[in-house]
């Protein structure tokens, strides 16, 4: 079952302000899958979804420390594409064909990033002589045309991703049989945990840090026990 | 030259929300940075040649952590009120990309980030649902705007000797903390994860998850220059679903 078209939009225009947050405006970690999984599970009535969705993610993101130029996929767009294959496929199959839909949105999300950053190259090649002349109306309008040109890669990405889901949804959901759906579902939640965890081992290295790994991990398998 | 007795700073940190908006290989955050710049060092000269080349100036090359790029922006449209040496300007500008770059990813990137998002995942895990997302969002950005401001102020405020405002002790003890901190709640948040994940596994996948993982850690680490998460994740969903077609 697909959502509403007007649910689509709201999804497409979440995704956009996503993808923007991620580097241009305003970097304020609405790209974290933990945040754009769980609104977008809001915006189709599925909160359970998102939030189960933006934990799996937020455990790739973990695996990425976004430094200088290096190059990273996208993940919150990604997310909410995710989500949205996931909320027809109610269950373990959900889980599977989201991350299978948000694994390959995030690989495009990321490749749609150094396109746009060598179009902003060329855009400040090409203005290079008149950028030494010091007009404060060549900087806004480079500036302001390098934002636009990562909305519009946003929409773009988070338009591909719903489009996936849609496919996902229309082809996958009535013929994926049952023991596919839960390999799908233990490779992704195994994945997220293995990457998850090597990420955070990269934060936490070798020093005192990794004493105070150890006492959370005692602590929090505490917690789940005494729950 | 004369500096101006209430600079436009909140101007200028509106501006630097979007520092990154035209991010390119050839001046990084160069062109932002200018664009930050802008409004602090209108009144330079008369909107004459002294403004003009200052603006030129401040959107060339620049690469730091962009929450810290306040500092330098301060720094220099105050050096350039102060009448300091266009040169110097610029060594002051490059001077500041690798202290900046390193002091934001230490205390953001693998502090404070890891640390709240960390707090999130625990709070989803232990059923806060949506008010652990609005929790995170408020309490990352209540540190992530401090450290825009307090940057932006500081370059102001120090000018040509804002190396000095690296040196205060709140951040050096803030970049100190973060590291344990965000060790210690990671630690708490995995065990609490792979619950929250596995809530409805049968027993048997549970044990096909412990190998996955495992296996997908070890090897993680082992070829962490090759292999990425998404990478493997790809894969590894592809494999799933073979051996699931094969093996109705």
């Amino acid at each position: 079952m697909s959502p509403p078209a007007v649910l689509q939009v709201m999804l497409l225009v979440w995704g956009t302000l996503v993808g923007l947050d991620l580097v241009s405006v305003p970097q304020a970690m609405i790209a974290r899958p933990i945040v754009a999984g769980p609104i977008a599970g809001a915006i189709l009535g599925d909160v359970a979804t998102g939030l189960q969705l933006g934990v799996l993610f937020e455990l790739f993101q973990y695996d990425i420390l976004p430094v200088g130029a290096v190059r990273y996929p996208e993940y919150g767009p990604a997310t909410i594409a995710a989500v949205s294959a996931a909320h027809a496929g109610a269950g373990t199959l959900g889980f599977g064909l989201g991350a299978v839909v948000g694994l390959i949105t995030a690989m495009a999300g990321g490749a749609s990033l150094q396109v746009i950053r060598r179009l902003n190259t060329r855009a400040v090649h090409r203005a290079a002589a008149a950028l030494e002349t010091g007009e404060p109306r060549v900087l806004a309008r480079l500036h302001i045309a390098g934002i636009l040109r990562d909305a519009a890669r946003a929409a773009v990405v988070t338009a591909l991703g719903l489009a996936l889901a849609q496919l996902a949804r229309d082809y996958l959901v009535g013929t994926v049989w049952s023991r596919g759906r839960v390999l799908l579902s233990v490779a992704a939640v195994g994945v997220a945990l293995a990457a998850g965890t090597a990420g955070t081992l990269r934060l936490v290295g070798r020093g005192p840090g990794l004493r105070w790994f150890a006492a959370g991990l005692v602590g929090g398998a505490a917690v789940v026990w005494l729950r | 030259m004369t500096t101006p007795a209430r600079p436009p700073l909140g101007r200028s940190l509106l501006r630097l929300f979007t520092v990154q908006g035209s991010w390119n290989y050839e001046r990084m955050q160069g062109i932002g940075m200018g664009v930050a710049e802008q409004p602090l060092i209108r009144d330079l000269d008369g909107n004459g040649t002294a403004y003009h080349a200052a603006v030129a100036r401040a959107a060339h090359f620049f690469n730091a952590h962009p929450y810290l790029c306040g500092l330098a922006v301060g720094a220099t449209a105050r050096a350039e009120h102060d009448g300091v040496p266009p040169q110097q300007v610029e060594r002051l500008r490059t001077a500041l990309c690798g202290p900046l770059g390193a002091l934001g990813d230490r205390l953001v990137w693998a502090g404070w980030l890891p640390l709240t998002s960390g707090l999130a995942l625990i709070g989803v895990a232990l059923g806060l649902g949506l008010w652990a997302i609005f929790g995170f969002l408020i309490v990352y950005n209540i540190g992530h705007v401090a450290l825009r401001w307090w940057a932006l102020r500081a370059g102001w405020a120090y000018g040509g000797q804002v190396a000095t405002a690296l040196r205060e002790p709140v951040l050096q003890r803030a970049a100190t903390l973060s590291a344990p901190a965000m060790a210690l709640v990671a630690g708490v948040a995995l065990p609490l994860v792979v619950h929250y994940l596995t809530g409805g596994f049968l027993s048997w996948t549970r044990a096909v998850l412990a190998v996955v993982a495992a296996g997908g850690f070890v090897l993680l680490r082992w070829q962490r220059a090759r292999l990425t998460g998404l990478r493997f994740g790809l894969v590894l969903l592809a494999l799933a679903a073979l051996i699931g077609w094969f093996w109705q």
